[in-house]
């Protein structure tokens, strides 16, 4: 990464602290869902699942189907004219409707198409499966069993790859002291409050619309196009607003895409697809559980001399993100250290459970978790503050990454150590159960009934699609000659405020007010591919496309307020919606008048504009090389009290400080650090899918424990900005980091406060009492 | 059935299938598909309407209840143009993130700032505590809502009871 200086200086809209862009349309309820749309003629179509986690698809029979009122038809694999496969990386291993057989509980037979959902429902619930069942394969051990049953044609394991850095022999070897565990973690649910839904319409020009709830609308014209035998020219992908995401809408987004356009094509009217919460639960993807063997060397001072680990992830059915998720857990799990000799393995594996994909955090959250118990473990074996053997191993500008990659700008991990540290104040109160009350603490008089403690975490993630294939983001600035501007880019807002920031990118490039900018909804027909909406992205990647796109037309205008002022177009600075001399900003014209003016001279108004990452490079058996074009560091402080007799955790102090670059809206960055943090609190306490015989068995809302307002964290954002040449005025995404910070720091935090170190999440109530019940 | 009550301060005079969900007659029949459905069992709150002033789950609610009832919805909460306090203060504070619970929040706080003008947080968590949001992490709910209430408190001539009388 070169060294250039990233420009900073006075900006007028980027750093504001402002409303979101689309935040009416949300507050008033004008703003239309998927499964808000209505059209003439819809029908409604629902999936008949297996219900068995494994066996022998032996017959699908739709005749009771058909035979009730209400059902239109039912389609069948037969029916699917392309291949009946989607996936993320080929080749593509999962079917839209399974033929032949089943791989999991939740896995579409057929699709019954009736006049409304209800009548929908019944006649997939009347379609009659012969499945002969197989024993599932329901663990990473069973999978790896070399006698095991293949459940896809290449064997089980879905993505194997390590990473090699150094010699970790000679690095143990020099070791002063070495501290190992195992650590697990469990599926986790994305639970975004919106269901999946699309609605798929056929146009009279052989074309068809397809309105979806959706992360990455090319992605699913792709396949949808292929399913349906078409080139992607006759697919149009329109995003509806999209109800959360955070990874959850791709695999099943194509899915019911596909599914929806099929059915519509067959039928001639628009059909749609609007998934109940149970559907979603076990009919998408999961987070992949994990398991993580890790070992670590230092000296004993703390520097770090070797890391490894060995990272199994349970992937599920099919092997949608497994792949990347593979990798991008294997690239993080050094943490932001300076480890001269690491050595990961990871691997992914398929079993007859639900399909695991992208979950913001992507395998960051589960190895930070696990690198950072480690660090605490180290911690103690040394007697040294955990804090403080953090900062004395945290990466520095112009030091390798665990991949070796050297970034000389924006490595913020210090001073997110730091800020944290000035913030964090004395420990919490109480008795610790090893020693009497920290020094200056208030006597508990809660007779023991409570245990405080304090918990860290660092973590670093990666900004871009690095090592998962090219980033190239197209971003159009159109402006009209009334001085507003429409700005068009193929990523999408699921929420985090995409559209906001790239709102804000194009007024500070425009001189212009953020409510005269528009940012379009993402229609494939009318914006470009810009990749995967995914790896905290948008900002970095999105933010420097529309702002070159955005630069351009302002070179237009400056053009054009040259002639009219009688100057070069230098001289001209774009500002409060006028075009103005630099060296005397009261000669002035405003930019309506300019943009009518450049419009009948000739100037362009609209431009396209790319921002394309370089490559990764890197070798792919040791995962050497420059993987990422930026990263957000983290550092994440979690004061807890654990009731001793219930195990209940209340969290009464959580800092979250990140080097995000540069702020864009205080407000937005706020927003993704208090609400990554829940769901990384929630992965550590809270939340769990349980499975028993391959079946989900909490597939609700009643006992999924989704957090309330009663579970919120007192999160507090700090800020630190490293500004990178990578992102637009220096900005690093923020969306994913703040999982694996709260995460980490919450299973540290009650490790210190019980003086029991917990290796698997997430780590509930009942864990917690149970194992101080047996202490006593 | 013939059903006869009030939606957003309007007379509703139908014919509809009086065991249907009041959230499919809210959704399908009148259009009003600000209301959401996030689980279909009364457990995330995003169907939240206000029947009489209360939060009711429209999805758990059958079409027959609404006879004779005042409901409003969240296409009624703002006066044209001029949006209520609280879909202000929710994006003033940053409480809207991908929006999809807001309408059965704004819904759950209205009716707490109607009961209870200035509530303290632990009313303010019991009144919320069944509406889940994925995305925000609550605390600017939170605020927002505390935020609406200030502002109600402050007060610009009218009182809040009167001001509502008069929508």
């Amino acid at each position: 990464m070169s060294a250039q200086p990233v420009n900073t200086g006075e900006l007028a809209v980027v750093g504001a602290r402002v409303r979101k862009v689309d935040g009416r349309e949300l507050v008033t309820g004008q703003a239309r869902f998927a499964a808000d749309l209505r059209f003439p003629g819809l029908l409604y179509a629902s999936a008949r699942r297996a219900g068995v986690p494994a066996g022998k698809l032996v017959e699908v029979d739709p005749s009771p189907a058909l035979r009730l009122p209400g059902v239109v038809a039912v389609l069948l694999a037969r029916d699917i004219p392309g291949p009946n496969l989607i996936g993320i990386l080929p080749p593509f291993d999962q079917p839209l409707l399974a033929a032949g057989e089943v791989r999991y509980e939740g896995e579409s037979l057929a699709l019954a198409v009736g006049v409304s959902r209800e009548e929908a429902r019944r006649g997939a619930a009347a379609v009659r499966a012969r499945i002969e069942p197989w024993e599932p394969i329901l663990t990473v051990e069973q999978a790896l069993d070399p006698a095991a049953r293949r459940i896809h044609p290449g064997g089980n394991v879905t993505y194997s790859k390590k990473l090699v850095k150094g010699d970790v022999a000679q690095g143990f070897a020099g070791a002063q002291v070495v501290v190992e565990n195992t650590y697990q973690t469990s599926f986790q649910e994305h639970a975004y409050l919106e269901p999946e839904a699309v609605v798929a319409v056929p146009g009279g020009d052989g074309r068809i619309t397809v309105y979806a709830s959706c992360q990455s609308p090319f992605h699913l014209r792709g396949h949808i196009a292929a399913n349906l035998g078409l080139p992607a020219s006759r697919v149009r992908v329109v995003q509806a607003y999209t109800g959360g995401s955070f990874g959850g809408k791709d695999d099943v987004a194509t899915e019911i895409g596909a599914l929806a356009a099929i059915a519509a094509v067959r039928l001639g009217v628009p059909v749609m697809i609007a998934h109940e919460r149970e559907e979603s639960i076990i009919g998408s993807n999961l987070r992949h559980a994990a398991r993580i063997r890790y070992r670590t060397g230092a000296l004993r001072d703390g520097t770090l001399v070797a890391g490894e680990a060995e990272i199994l992830l349970d992937g599920g059915a099919y092997a949608s993100e497994s792949p990347f998720v593979t990798m991008k857990a294997m690239i993080h799990a050094a943490g932001p250290y300076r480890v001269p000799n690491v050595r990961v393995e990871s691997t992914t594996v398929y079993t007859n459970k639900t399909y695991c994909g992208a979950f913001r955090g992507f395998g960051v959250p589960q190895v930070t978790f696990a690198s950072e118990s480690q660090m605490d473990e180290l911690a103690a074996a040394l007697g040294l503050d955990p804090l403080e053997l953090r900062r004395r191993n945290a990466l520095r500008p112009g030091e390798g990454t665990a991949t070796g990659q050297v970034f000389t700008q924006s490595v913020g991990i210090g001073r997110t150590i730091e800020r944290v540290a000035e913030k964090a104040g004395p420990r919490p109160m109480g008795p610790k159960p090893a020693e009497g009350p920290p020094a200056g603490a208030q006597p508990a008089t809660d007779g023991g009934r409570y245990l405080y403690g304090r918990g860290v975490a660092c973590l670093l993630q990666g900004i871009s699609n690095g090592a998962e294939g090219i980033d190239v983001v197209g971003a159009s600035v159109q402006m009209a000659q009334d001085g507003s501007a429409l700005v068009g880019v193929g990523l999408t807002d699921m929420g985090q405020g995409s559209r906001t920031v790239f709102a804000q990118v194009a007024a500070e490039a425009l001189g212009v007010d953020i409510t005269r900018i528009t940012v379009r909804q993402v229609d494939t027909d009318a914006v470009h591919d810009s990749g995967p909406t995914v790896a905290s992205r948008s900002t970095t990647v999105g933010g420097t496309a529309v702002l070159k796109a955005a630069r351009e037309v302002a070179g237009s205008l400056r053009s054009m307020a040259g002639l009219m002022l009688k100057c070069p177009p230098e001289a001209v600075r774009l500002a409060e919606g006028f075009a103005m001399l630099e060296a005397d900003p009261q000669a002035r014209i405003p930019l309506a008048e300019v943009a009518t003016a450049a419009y009948w001279s000739g100037f362009p108004l609209m431009h396209l504009a790319f921002s394309r990452a370089p490559d990764a490079r890197f070798d792919h058996e040791t995962h050497q090389g420059d993987i990422y074009i930026a990263y957000n560091f983290g550092t994440h402080l979690m004061d807890v009290r654990v009731d001793r007799w219930t195990g209940k955790v209340k969290v009464l102090r959580h800092l979250a400080a990140h080097d995000v670059g540069r702020v864009v809206n205080p407000l937005g960055l706020e927003g993704q650090v208090e609400g990554g943090s829940l769901i990384g609190f929630a992965l550590a306490h809270l939340e769990r899918i349980d499975t028993e015989g391959g079946h989900i068995r909490n597939a609700n809302f009643a006992d999924y424990a989704v957090p309330s307002i009663l579970d919120r964290l007192p999160t507090e954002t700090l800020v630190v900005e490293e500004p990178s040449p990578a992102g637009p005025f220096g900005a690093k995404g923020v969306g994913e980091p703040p999982v694996a910070g709260a995460a980490a720091a919450f299973a540290n935090a009650v490790a210190d406060a019980t003086g029991l170190r917990f290796t698997r999440l997430p780590i509930t109530r009942a864990d917690i009492a149970a194992a101080l019940a047996k202490e006593v | 059935m013939q059903l006869e009550f009030t939606c957003n301060g309007r007379p509703v005079r139908m014919q509809a299938d009086g065991s249907m969900r009041a959230l499919d007659l809210l959704r399908d029949l009148l259009g009003l598909t600000g209301t959401k459905e996030g689980c279909g069992r009364g457990e995330c709150g995003a169907c939240t309407i206000l029947v009489d002033g209360s939060p009711v789950n429209a999805c758990l609610l059958y079409a027959a209840k609404l006879q004779g009832r005042a409901v409003l919805t969240v296409e009624g909460l703002a006066k044209g143009e001029v949006l209520h306090p609280l879909q202000e203060a929710f994006l003033e504070e940053g409480a809207v993130q991908c929006g999809y619970c807001t309408p059965g929040l704004l819904l759950s706080s209205k009716a707490l700032l109607d009961r209870v003008p200035h509530p303290t947080d632990p009313e303010i968590e019991q009144a919320l505590s069944g509406n889940l949001c994925r995305c925000t992490g609550y605390a600017k709910i939170l605020k927002a809502v505390q935020r609406a209430a200030d502002r109600a408190g402050r007060g610009d001539g009218t009182s809040r009871r009167g001001r509502e009388a008069g929508r």
